[in-house]
């Protein structure tokens, strides 16, 4: 009977242990490192570093950039937090009314999803410093005509343009998913008892997809608090250090600027830390309300 | 336009009632007939066109200028060319190495998925069918790192991946990929074993087939409806993934399309012309597979996202 255990549990680990090697190879390892050299003084290049407890994680929250950086993302995660969930709900009920079409539009609509944001972020480069200036020129439309990557107040909503231009479809696949899974019956039934078209929406529909908002804010938050390569490609976080967002600040202090290895992971650190609490605050709040909904 | 898109049965009625809303009409209001039923559908497509458009926008712009001369450009940023200039494109498939990036690319792919694929689930499945102390405490291993960004620890992943002597490598960086991909995956498929009955394990180890058999001629195509899913998040990620690739692949022979594509904007900083040839070209490959699997990349798309 033991012997029957112990092969059981030997048969488990053969099968677990190839994923298990590369996956504390290449996330644990990196994972504990990170905590590790954010406690000490290393340069990355230098065999030999120091334990320097918490200072690397005081001098981060007295560093003017890191600081700007943080706020800056949270800016951006906020305006894409109601940005995207709202149009992508907004594209998910209108291409679903649809008849014919449906299949065109949802195709149009997750197209950028299937690329990247760095060519997505050099093709509205064009669209910003070209075609823009060009389209003010003819039309006298002044609004286009502003320093869209050069000026830190636009460049912002350039890269939010950029961000929802490639995030939005990817919701609005989700959000379609629940809309198809409301039953018509309840809709029917609410429209015969004579509800109008909002209070369907905001009384049936929308409880019925609370679980996909859920994991639209989830994925929402989760992915704007990481932003690097919208930012990358459009301003690279400049002019100077105006547009950085933390992710491109721990990019710069560990490979361009500093090399400082054990300082960059402290704000790595940090980075998780924010994710983490952020996300846990959300799970709870949205799983107790769709509970109640 | 719209109007001869108007179906008349009753699922026009129920069109109608959503509509109604989102052309911002106050709620009760579908009563009042066939005109405003036709305005809110007429509202609805119009609407859809204009984020249609502004969806395209940017591609059809890099695909116009990409066939322009610098002058045809700087004269109308907005017509067809006279003449349209392949040139370009000549110039930004040899710049970019275009085929060289291509086969570098194929081989991080090949190698990530092939390893997410094969080890995730054999560990998916046996995680999900052994109970067990051991059992969970791998199960919560794997998952514990799902909220970790990966700007946290790519700076010691760097280091690592020095060490192990995997840097400037397209294999190397695939097998990276490996480790990064495996615990979402793993989830995936220690979902989906559940639902494939236990009664065939069963009845295949007491007609004598031994673990390794048994996983790989009965379960593994079992599974092959999340191993489908699975490989389309995967490829997206790793295909579209830039910061790995530009932290770890530091030789120019070993760029992907990407890293390829960026290095030849940071050369060629306002020739137009040759960016976009190049930027039509690295997203010839991602448009040709979305079009041809469209339906199967959105359910799948769909069908990750939910489960995790």
């Amino acid at each position: 009977m033991t012997s029957r255990v112990w092969k059981k549990h030997a048969m488990l680990l053969v099968f677990v242990l190839p994923a298990l090697v590369f996956y504390a190879a290449f996330t644990l390892a990196p994972a504990f490192g990170g905590m590790w050299y954010s406690l000490t003084d290393w340069n990355g290049l230098n065999p030999s570093y120091g334990f320097v407890g918490l200072s690397n994680y005081a001098e981060a929250m007295g560093d003017r950039y890191f600081l700007k950086s943080l706020w800056f993302t949270v800016k951006f995660v906020l305006f894409m937090l109601v940005l995207q969930n709202l149009l992508a709900i907004l594209l998910a009920v209108l291409v679903e009314s649809l008849g014919r079409g449906k299949v065109w539009f949802r195709t149009i609509f997750f197209m950028p999803n299937m690329l990247s944001l760095i060519i997505g972020g050099f093709m509205w480069m064009f669209i910003f410093t070209r075609v823009f200036p060009y389209l003010a020129e003819k039309t006298g439309w002044m609004l286009l005509d502003q320093s869209w990557i050069g000026d830190p107040r636009y460049s912002f909503f350039a890269i939010l343009a950029l961000s929802l231009w490639g995030g939005v479809g990817y919701l609005m696949v989700i959000y379609i998913a629940a809309l198809q899974g409301v039953p018509k019956p309840l809709k029917e039934a609410a429209a015969i008892d004579g509800a109008g078209a909002f209070h369907i929406f905001r009384h049936v529909t929308l409880p019925m997809i609370y679980p996909a908002l859920t994991i639209g804010v989830f994925l929402t938050l989760n992915n704007s608090f990481k932003v690097f390569d919208s930012v990358y490609a459009l301003t690279g976080g400049g002019p100077g250090r105006t547009t950085q967002v933390i992710a491109i600040n721990i990019y710069e202090e560990a490979f361009s600027f500093s090399n400082r290895y054990g300082y960059a992971s402290a704000k790595a650190m940090i980075l998780f830390g924010i994710v983490l609490i952020i996300t846990i605050i959300q799970l709870a709040i949205m799983k107790r309300r769709e509970v109640r909904a | 336009m719209s109007m001869d898109k108007i179906p008349n049965s009753d699922s026009g009625k129920k069109m109608n009632r959503l509509n109604g809303s989102l052309a911002m009409k106050p709620p009760g209001s579908e009563g009042s007939g066939l005109i405003g039923r036709r305005i809110g559908i007429a509202a609805v497509w119009l609407f859809l066109l204009i984020a249609a458009l502004f969806t395209l926008f940017p591609i059809y712009m890099a695909l116009l200028n990409s066939v322009k001369t610098q002058g045809d450009m700087l004269t109308n940023i907005l017509a067809w060319p006279a003449v349209p200039e392949l040139g370009n494109y000549a110039d930004a498939f040899q710049k970019t190495r275009y085929l060289r990036s291509l086969g570098n690319t194929f081989v991080v792919v090949a190698v990530g998925l092939t390893g997410i694929v094969w080890f995730s689930s054999m560990a998916g499945y046996k995680l999900s069918r052994t109970p067990g102390k051991l059992s969970g405490f791998l199960f919560g291993l794997f998952i514990m790192s799902t909220l970790i960004p990966f700007h946290s620890i790519m700076i010691t992943l760097v280091t690592i991946s020095k060490e192990l002597r995997l840097q400037g490598s397209t294999a190397g960086l695939g097998l990276l990929y490996i480790g990064l991909g495996v615990a979402m995956a793993i989830f995936l498929y220690h979902g989906f074993v559940k639902s494939v009955p236990k009664e065939l394990d069963e009845a295949a180890l007491i007609d004598g087939c031994g673990e390794f058999r048994l996983f790989f001629t009965v379960i593994l195509p079992l599974l092959m409806p999340i191993t489908a899913t699975i490989a389309i998040l995967n490829t997206l990620w790793m295909w579209n993934d830039f910061l790995l690739p530009l932290l770890v692949l530091t030789d120019y022979k070993s760029y992907t399309l990407l890293l390829s594509t960026n290095m030849l904007f940071g050369e060629y900083n306002n020739d137009w012309s040759a960016i976009l040839a190049s930027l039509v070209l690295a997203m010839l490959p991602v448009i040709i597979l979305y079009l041809a699997l469209q339906k199967y990349i959105l359910h799948g798309i769909a069908e990750g996202a939910i489960k995790a």
